[in-house]
């Protein structure tokens, strides 16, 4: 289905299934503990061997000599893969450090072997008698020493409009600060994992993946064998937040290790593994510069960012949001990449808005406290609803003055004291702050195949994954509106490459466009169903697991009475996109307490308020846009890859060391959703929203605390030892 | 010493009978590895997420006690005479969903699912102790104690804490029904002998009674000795360590006791913090919430105070609290006691007075009396389930003139162990306690310590901390202080959040 026209009404604006908050289709698979995961694939296939992963201990280097004797002469050994016996590997397109490492080490807990073992203790403990000679060299692990090296990155120049230089130079009212975001770690819940299993030249990959067909290609390319001869498994994967993008060292490890083997073997990164041996969200250091009249009208805006990545990586586009956010003729945004030899930095949700808003939204409440106005004012003054750096692109929806209007009401903006370290309660400091949120959405194309058997079931298939999200309910929805039957006549089957080829779980794209890919199969399998029950003339009605035109309804299971029926088809874009700019929305609003004696922050109130097109469940979206402004709580509190400069990683390597928050660390929170529809976006007439909600709620804590305490810090994460010195004597 | 080497303990309804085990291999490798019963979870292998987390009952004075603990970081063969429950037991014969379950479905408690059998052991372990029939239902602030130790990366928790709202008017389960019959099989399982398994040549051996434990401390000096194993199952599952001899504290008759001696509580080396924080509770608030905050709530079902002390961390939590209360501690070699004042047990980083066959066996923790001030506080990064950044515990007390007799300034995370501040002790005697008092101890604490610097806290921000929380501490005991509690203010907080009605997201 070519989507080329703003969609019109359509089956999915009955919304009888669609928009309803129906509880996740997954949930009782979960709550049981039954739900399979890569590694606990056991049924699958018989004699799985364990792989145990050793990573490189130096940042930077060669390896000059690897001593297995005593590791292949221990226990229950079967193999052990190395750069060396693993033979001529490619490299994916995704992946910019080499999945396994040798004799040239790029950085700290690269893989450099893989022991296969009958047990995992066998190989556990065969790997560490593995003696490794490095040749350590020096590398560059310091940003911000780094930075006066940093060029641009290929594919990304500067943008802007106007001349900012002159305009801000001639700013009655300026600011002119710069911010840092550390390195932060996806700390997803379930540790990466695969099983491979070789059947002559065919290759079987039950692994936790967010984008299947990138992950066949990939593994394709790194083993230069034909993608046909893979498959990629994984319908239940236990968090990714970008950190299963990409297929990792488990999943080629197991592949080659299998190979080696001659059977199949199951690898698991260990959790203190997982943070140097993969990627992460790359620190940056952001100066923003805004020039406004006195009455607040934004007339130069500048926004340079700057992060580090290994050779060939690519920058955090920490700059991409204040392309679009706000008005102002002359603009300024400018990456430069560093290179920088700590592991690979890459996507960690919302990558590029999630860091840059942190630093634009404090810029933004800096700027309204030069001004003298309030900073939802000071927002709303300078909305624009045409893309500002090319006037000819609206909006296709845009209700950021709404998200803020209404979240100021109900969160009792009106109450906050202007005048910072003006409100106590008892020793605590109290603050409200404010921020936008903004996210693009992004539209990709996305098939789905649909089956309906006799008894009326509708199967759903699509190598679109599950990463928590709520896929797999909001497509059984989809299906169930579209094809008029009730959701325990949907069965939906993800994450296998042998299904069509999805738009995959990443970017915040995956439910608009899954579902739309959905919709357009669901829409062919009607037109097939209807010319085989003889409704040729009209358009009939789908509902009640009917099919109906005029007085005339036939079961929809009378269709496949004689054998199943199928369609497969799927999304594809125009230039709606290219026509229209697509984002969502938010205002986020929170109330924090310091402790004016020891400086310790309490989060108290949370509310977002946004504007993301349908929401085509409210439960799922609602728990999405919580969880996000939970992940962004913790950056803005707690969240930081401590980088050992001389050794180059990062240190707090575990879930002890890297503190995501905890229960008790999240108070109260609320979120709206407002009506939209956004008919330019895809028959659905949704957008994301996965990621909308950690985009700004860090930047809205870090006001907060200024509101309570008067003290600005720039740095994230807010840890209590910036604050200190600069509070208010205590009494 | 009659050794008994059969494990014996009820998995569900079914009892199970082991020999030859691993004494290290933990509950969750059993249960996933050898079992595959694969509902529990690893996320992280140390007791961090809670991913993993099962209920253990035992007996207690004849009635089981069901508790949440991390089956990643706890010995199998530790579960000898208990009852073990996993996601799996917790579905209805019938198919159906346990209530605890069905709250999750209902509210969105789960997401990714990785996490959420944990979670639901966790809620199951709440349901279980503390959701009475009828009408029942925890408080916002047990559903907070009981769900720290578990960390979820999607939901953002609110769905989560909804489904534990949701468990009221409890009704009898498959679980309950079979109380009576499990009651009886762990009563029989119990004996006097000592438990011994191993393989390969390493040993684990669990004594019943303290003479037993004596006897196998002295003729095993090189023992590891481990009670909760909230510590040593972290060397086993990360830094890989291979203990040879392992001799276990839990089902040692007495050494959980706690006694009360009039002016001082005797708490035996096996108190978990759990009953801890029952009795030290009641000594004064800030000890409530001190062990409130010690780990989370699996974590503190299995470690122990003995345990707490004895593995001689300079972070531990109760050491600092225990040391300014005056604690003593009793070590016991053979037949030999001992008794120290606690703060000379810790020597120097990595050392403690403990001689070789020697084992913690109590500790005496005084009460307070007329005229002590007393205030603990626990600085961490994060709120919950967090190491200290730093620990400090303040006891001042003031004689009929109103002026400081005696001062005890312990701190944790300030110096290679938990150590009292004797110089800003010393600008404290003989004064008045005022501003001025405390802000001349603040200054004082330079000479006391030289903090190192981490990634915890910086040493310039430890000791001014260090210096702040006198201050506080003087604030606080100021007649008519205002309330300044992160406690305090969370309960203030829930009240006051009536305009944002927040985590009720199950209507949604």
């Amino acid at each position: 289905m070519k989507f080329d026209t703003p969609a019109g009404t359509n089956p999915i604006d009955q919304l009888t299934v669609v928009g309803k908050p129906t509880d996740r289709i997954d949930g009782p698979l979960k709550t049981t503990g039954t739900a399979p995961y890569a590694y606990e694939r056991h049924d699958v296939v018989a004699g799985q061997a364990y792989g145990h992963v050793l990573g490189a201990a130096i940042a930077k280097g060669r390896i000059t000599r690897m001593d297995m004797a005593d590791a292949q002469a221990a226990p229950g050994v079967i193999t052990i893969v190395t750069a060396e016996t693993a033979g001529p590997l490619g490299k994916g397109k995704w992946n910019t450090a080499k999945l396994l490492g040798g004799p040239d080490i790029q950085h700290y807990h690269q893989a450099v072997a893989l022991v296969v073992a009958e047990t995992f203790e066998q190989a556990r403990d065969a790997a560490s008698l593995i003696k490794v000679d490095y040749q350590a060299e020096p590398g560059a692990y310091d940003l911000a020493a780094a930075r006066e090296g940093a060029t641009e990155a290929k594919g990304e120049p500067d943008t802007g409009a106007g001349d900012f230089h002159s305009a801000f130079a001639a700013a009655p009212v300026q600011l002119d600060a710069t911010y840092t975001t550390p390195d932060q770690s996806h700390a997803m819940m379930e540790p990466h994992a695969s099983i491979a299993a070789w059947n002559g030249d065919k290759l079987t990959l039950w692994t936790a993946n967010q984008m299947i067909r990138w992950g066949v290609k990939d593994v394709a390319q790194t083993l230069n064998i034909p993608e046909e001869n893979i498959r990629l498994i994984s319908p239940y994967i236990g968090g990714g937040f970008g950190g299963k993008l990409f297929v990792r060292s488990d999943a080629l490890l197991a592949a080659l290790g299998a190979k080696a083997a001659g059977r199949p073997v199951k690898v698991a990164l260990h959790r203190p593994l997982i943070v140097n041996n993969t990627t992460h969200r790359p620190a940056t250091i952001q100066r923003i510069r805004i020039g406004a009249t006195k009455d607040g009208k934004i007339t130069a805006i500048g926004h340079e960012s700057w992060s580090g990545d290994l050779p060939d990586g690519k920058p955090e586009t920490a700059v991409q949001q204040t392309r679009l956010l706000y008005a102002g003729a002359n603009r300024l945004t400018a990456m430069r990449l560093a290179v920088l030899d700590l592991p690979e930095g890459n996507a960690m949700r919302a990558p590029g808005e999630a860091p840059g808003l942190m630093a634009l939204e404090i810029a933004m409440d800096e700027m309204a406290e030069k001004l003298g106005m309030d900073p939802i004012q000071f927002r709303i003054l300078n909305d624009t609803q045409v893309d500002p750096e090319k006037p000819g692109r609206p909006f296709s929806q845009r209700q950021l003055i709404a998200c803020l209007q209404q979240g100021a009401e109900r969160f009792g903006w009106a109450r906050r004291k202007p005048t910072p370290a003006s409100v106590r309660e008892g020793r605590w400091l109290v603050g409200m702050g404010v921020a936008a949120g903004f996210r693009n959405n992004l539209v990709t194309k996305s098939a789905a195949r649909v089956r309906l058997d006799g008894q009326g079931v509708v199967t759903v298939e699509t190598d679109m994954t599950d990463i928590g999200t709520g896929t797999y309910t909001i497509i059984a929805q989809t299906a169930a509106e579209t094809m008029g039957v009730p959701l325990d006549k949907v069965v939906v089957r993800l994450g296998d490459s042998r299904f069509p080829v999805s738009c995959g779980s990443g970017g915040q794209w995956g439910a608009n466009n899954a579902t739309a890919g959905v919709y357009a199969a669901c829409m062919t399998l009607r037109q097939a169903v209807a010319q085989k029950l003889g409704f040729n003339a009209t358009e009939p009605r789908f509902a009640d697991g009917q099919v109906s035109s005029g007085g005339h309804a036939v079961p929809l299971a009378l269709a496949a009475k004689d054998g199943e029926m199928a369609a497969e088809d799927g999304i594809e874009y125009a230039d709606l996109h290219k026509r229209y700019q697509q984002s969502t929305f938010a205002g986020h609003f929170v109330e924090v307490g310091v402790d004016a004696a020891t400086g310790e922050v309490r989060l108290r109130r949370m509310l977002a308020v946004c504007a993301a097109g349908r929401i085509l469940n409210p439960k799922s979206a609602r728990s999405q846009v919580i969880g996000a402004m939970t992940m962004g709580a913790g950056a803005a509190l707690m969240e930081e890859l401590a980088v050992d400069k001389r050794r180059g990683f990062f240190v707090n390597h575990d879930l002890a060391g890297y503190e995501v928050p905890a229960h008790a660390d999240i108070p109260h929170q609320e979120v709206i959703f407002l009506d939209e529809v956004d008919p330019i976006s895809s028959p659905m007439k949704a957008k994301g929203v996965g990621e909308l909600g950690i985009c700004g709620v860090g930047a809205a804590v870090a006001n907060a605390i200024y509101n309570a305490t008067g003290v600005r810090v720039r740095d994230y994460p807010i840890t209590l030892d910036k604050l200190l010195d600069h509070l208010p004597e205590i009494a | 010493m009659q050794h008994r080497r059969t494990i014996r303990f009820l998995l569900g309804n079914e009892l199970r009978e082991l020999t030859d085990l691993d004494p290290t291999l933990t509950v969750l490798d059993w249960l996933r590895g050898a079992e595959r019963r694969l509902g529990t979870k690893e996320g992280c292998a140390e007791g961090d997420c809670g991913a993993c987390t099962v209920v253990v009952g035992r007996l207690v004075d004849g009635v089981v006690r069901y508790e949440a603990i991390n089956a990643c970081i706890r010995f199998l063969a530790t579960l000898d005479g208990c009852q073990l429950l996993t996601v799996e037991h917790l579905k209805r014969p019938d198919g159906t969903l346990h209530p605890v379950q069905q709250a999750m479905v209902d509210c969105h408690g789960s997401q990714c699912g990785f996490c959420t059998p944990g979670f639901v052991m966790s809620l199951y372990a709440l349901y279980r102790a503390e959701v009475a029939s009828p009408g029942g239902v925890p408080d916002e602030q047990r559903i907070d104690d009981a769900l720290a130790g578990n960390l979820c990366r999607c939901t953002g928790y609110a769905p989560i804490v909804a489904a534990a709202q949701q468990l009221r008017d409890r009704t009898t389960d498959h679980i309950d029904e079979a109380l009576p019959t499990v009651t009886r099989a762990l009563a029989a399982l119990a004996d006097d002998a000592v438990v011994e398994t191993g393989r390969d040549g390493r040993r684990f051996l669990a004594p019943a009674t303290v003479d037993q434990l004596a006897d196998l401390v002295l003729a095993n000096p090189e023992a590891t000795i481990v009670s909760g194993a909230t510590d040593v199952g972290l060397w086993v599952t990360k830094h890989q360590k291979v203990l040879p001899t392992v001799i276990y504290t839990g089902r040692v008759a007495g050494l959980a006791r706690i006694t009360n001696r009039g002016d001082a509580l005797e708490l035996g080396a096996g108190v978990t913090f759990t009953a801890a924080k029952a009795a030290l509770g009641g000594l004064h608030p800030d000890l409530d919430e001190l062990l409130r905050r010690v780990g989370a709530e699996q974590v503190r079902n299995a470690g122990t105070i003995g345990g707490n002390i004895a593995n001689g961390s300079p972070i531990g939590d109760t050491p600092p609290a225990l040391i300014a209360l005056g604690a003593s501690l009793t070590l016991r070699r053979g037949t030999q006691r001992r008794t120290l004042p606690l703060q000379d047990y810790f020597l120097a980083y990595g050392k403690q007075d403990r001689q070789s066959g020697e084992f913690v066996e109590s500790v005496t923790v005084p009460k307070l009396g007329q005229g002590d001030l007393f205030a603990a506080y626990k600085i961490s990064k994060r709120f919950d389930q967090d190491i200290s950044a730093l620990c400090a515990c303040f006891l001042v007390t003031l004689g009929d003139d109103g002026l400081i007799t005696r001062a005890r300034l312990a701190y944790g995370g300030m110096a290679g162990t938990p150590k009292r501040a004797a110089a800003a002790e010393a600008a404290l005697l003989g004064r008045p306690w005022d501003a001025t008092a405390a802000r001349d101890a603040k200054a004082a604490l330079a000479q006391d310590f030289t903090p190192l610097s981490d990634w915890r806290a910086s040493a310039a921000y430890r000791l001014a901390v260090a210096g702040n929380l006198l201050l506080k501490f003087q604030a606080e005991s100021a007649p008519g202080a205002p309330a300044t509690r992160v406690l305090v203010q969370r309960a203030q907080a829930f009240k006051a959040g009536c305009d944002i009605a927040s985590r009720g997201v199950c209507n949604a």
